[in-house]
């Protein structure tokens, strides 16, 4: 690959490799002029990433621009690493990997299978990947996407560009995601960076203690465990399955939360998308379909695998509906006030 | 009638021949007992000898092994137990099986035979395991159960698993993508459109039901007028009219057309398309118990066990003699000493070969039928 095309998926390999051939020290890319325009880009990749959930194109028309945003993209992880926040790499991950998935489309099938094939994931002819490695990889919370739709034969489902490219979208950003959170970065990287991973930090804390104050009401603490983990997760921007979705959507209806908050609240998930989860909300609270659902009752989050077993109080063993444990727990509230 | 069951069940652990699931001392363990209420899980052991003896010394009622592997099976909460991986399970159950309250208990088990034929197919073809991943067995009550033993799918979580069940139910199917208009000519403001559905050879649902359409119409074209009429007119808003063109229309050039794809021509057929698609969905979809496969952590009963509420065994049978089996037959442990029970209402079953029309009240019956009856309640000994 040419550098200029190497630029656009800096998370490979070869990319890896190029940098180490240059033979650089942490030190130089820390501190050295030459490389304070890879510097500038990996601050502007987090920063692009967090604030506005997408990676740019920076400039790779040159091969020195191209050398410098391949740079940029380990500074990046170090400043991510040492913001040391779930939420923000899981942020960074899904910005880095969507950025690679609009390129992917348009390159050849033997570059998307080497891509597949450095990231564990079989492709055989006609694009065929094995239906549990699907599984794990598609977004299979949407229509289209669910297996059901998909033409599985002898276990094999092939697949066209478009399709293997998303993808690979998927394995990318869990690739990014567990790289960077198994990251210790040196102190000397904080040093350089402290400003940008200070801001960094406040700007979570800050987004953290919004999200927060827009349950209003609905105060965290009246929640039971399974409602909460499953809120964490969705704001952590951990990938919560339909079923997970619609447990906390309705349940969060159920309890009075109007669609603008509930909304709010799955601004953290990494593929928000405002229009879309507006949708599947009103879709739940009845606004779009007609049928106002109500929450799962225990038993079947149980068989859903959502209840946190361990995590189950006293409360959780008097009730046997999520709502329950929120009824008793706001009744205990207004008897200590 | 409890300590008849016990006593029974005792003598057959005596000398079982039960098998030891694979991975023995991964899996977590449980029990009812006859004498003691609730579940008794969270059992380990190390040793296929020390459930034996257990199995020997207390003849419990139901006995299962986790689906899961665990680091520690015998911990008592999931978070200790260490979850490694779970075999892919698939429940068929009576429960599910439309009309099978009004049927009798053989009658019933026949029902879901056929639908433990149709979820093996479904396995093979289209999941493309082999008959080495799968396992089969009657479930001693009302059903059959599959396991699949398979590298790729221990790991699996919940929500994939479900995934799995929905393809087979066919929940969430986009029958909307089985029926492609397609336009083919434009004349000014008119455009003249066909319609179109998969070839038969597509892989997944769109080419089942395309083979199912097709298969409809052959159908029909063999049924007599009047049975055809019958049929056609039981889809909603077809009248006399538009069946009657169905039939005129459906002829061998015609299906062949179909067979490539093409519903174009008869616009009686054409109008008929959308409710004949969502019918054969309904017809070719499996219906194994969703909660149960998609659950990591499930009990299930155990391969060679005693059922408490009948006494037949959990039987093992293999993937190409499912026709041949009869578990009112193949799964019995008990033999025909006559014992006398007292009835609490009439019995009519077919059981070892041999029909039994026994009255209320006092009866002689071979042990093997009392210990079924005893067991739904329905006999005192």
């Amino acid at each position: 690959m040419d550098v200029t095309q190497l630029a656009r998926y800096p998370f490979l390999d070869e990319a890896r490799q190029l940098v180490k051939e240059e033979n650089v020290r942490t030190g130089e890319i820390l501190h050295d002029p030459i490389y304070e325009r890879a510097r500038a880009l990996g601050r502007q990749r987090v920063n692009d990433a967090i604030r506005d959930g997408v990676v740019g194109d920076y400039p790779a028309a040159s091969e020195t621009d191209a050398l410098m945003n391949i740079f940029s993209y380990p500074i990046a992880r170090i400043i991510v690493a040492s913001v040391s926040s779930g939420y923000a790499t899981g942020r960074y991950a899904l910005s880095e990997a969507k950025r690679a998935y609009e390129h992917l489309q348009h390159e050849s099938e033997e570059l998307l299978m080497a891509i597949a094939d450095e990231h564990g994931l079989e492709v055989g002819d006609d694009m065929a990947i094995y239906f549990t490695d699907y599984l794990e990889h598609a977004p299979t919370w949407s229509d289209s996407w669910k297996l059901v739709n998909m033409p599985l034969s002898r276990g094999w489902i092939s697949l066209q560009k478009r399709q293997l490219a998303r993808l690979l979208q998927n394995a990318i950003q869990d690739a990014i995601y567990h790289e960077v959170r198994q990251m210790e970065p040196p102190s000397e990287v904080r040093h350089v960076f402290e400003d940008e991973v200070t801001r960094l930090r406040t700007l979570m804390e800050e987004r953290q203690m919004q999200r927060e104050a827009d349950m209003g009401e609905v105060t965290v603490a009246k929640l039971p465990p399974c409602i909460r983990q499953l809120l964490a997760a969705a704001q952590s921007g951990v990938n919560v399955p339909h079923v997970g979705r619609f447990t906390l959507v309705s349940f969060l209806h159920a309890v009075g939360m109007d669609t603008d908050d509930i909304v709010a609240l799955f601004g953290g998930s990494p593929d928000f998308s405002r229009g879309k989860t507006r949708y599947q909300i009103e879709h739940i609270t009845g606004k779009v379909s007609g049928t106002e659902y109500t929450p799962p009752s225990c038993s079947s989050i149980k068989s859903w695998g959502l209840c946190p077993v361990e995590k189950m109080d006293a409360i959780c063993k008097r009730v046997k509906h999520p709502l329950g444990y929120y009824r008793i727990k706001s009744r205990a509230r207004r008897n200590d006030d | 009638m409890t300590s008849f069951l016990q006593e029974r069940f005792r003598r057959y652990y005596r000398d079982a021949a039960i098998p030891a699931p694979r991975r023995f001392a991964r899996r977590e363990y449980g029990f009812v007992f006859f004498d003691q209420a609730g579940m008794t899980r969270h059992k380990g052991f190390r040793q296929h000898d020390e459930l034996l003896e257990l199995l020997r010394e207390r003849a419990p009622a139901h006995v299962y092994h986790s689906s899961a592997y665990y680091e520690t099976p015998d911990a008592s909460t999931m978070q200790e137990k260490g979850w490694m991986g779970a075999d892919l399970i698939f429940d068929l159950d009576a429960d599910h099986l439309p009309g099978a309250e009004d049927m009798r208990y053989e009658e019933m088990l026949e029902a879901v035979k056929q639908e433990l034929k149709k979820l093996v197919s479904f396995l093979t073809d289209d999941f493309g395991f082999t008959d080495q991943d799968l396992s089969l067995y009657f479930s001693g009550g009302r059903g059959y159960h599959c396991h699949v033993v398979h590298p790729e799918v221990l790991p699996l979580e919940s929500q994939a698993r479900r995934e799995i069940v929905d393809y087979i139910t066919g929940r969430g199917l986009d029958l909307d993508a089985m029926l492609r208009e397609k336009t083919i000519a434009r004349r000014g403001r008119m455009t003249q459109t066909a319609l179109e559905i998969a070839p038969p050879d597509t892989p997944g649902w769109q080419g089942k039901i395309s083979r199912d359409i097709v298969d409809f119409f052959r159908e029909l074209q063999d049924m007599d007028h009047g049975e055809a009429m019958k049929l056609l007119t039981s889809f909603d808003g077809v009248g006399e009219k538009t069946a009657t063109g169905i039939i005129e229309d459906v002829t061998d050039e015609r299906i062949e057309r179909i067979r490539r794809g093409k519903i174009d021509q008869s616009s009686f057929i054409k109008k008929v398309m959308p409710q004949l698609v969502k019918r054969c969905a309904v017809e070719l979809r499996g219906e194994p118990d969703e909660p149960v496969t998609g659950d990591v952590k499930r009990l299930i009963r155990q391969p060679g066990s005693l059922h408490g509420k009948t006494g037949l065994r959990v039987t093992s049978l293999p993937l190409d003699g499912i026709d041949d089996f009869d578990p009112l037959r193949d799964a019995v442990v008990f033999d025909d000493t006559v014992i006398e029970v007292e009835l609490q209402h009439p019995v009519e079953i077919s059981m070892m070969a041999q029909r039994f029309s026994l009255e209320k009240g006092a009866v002689e019956i071979p042990e093997y039928l009392a210990v079924l009856l005893a067991g739904r309640g329905i006999a005192d000994v």
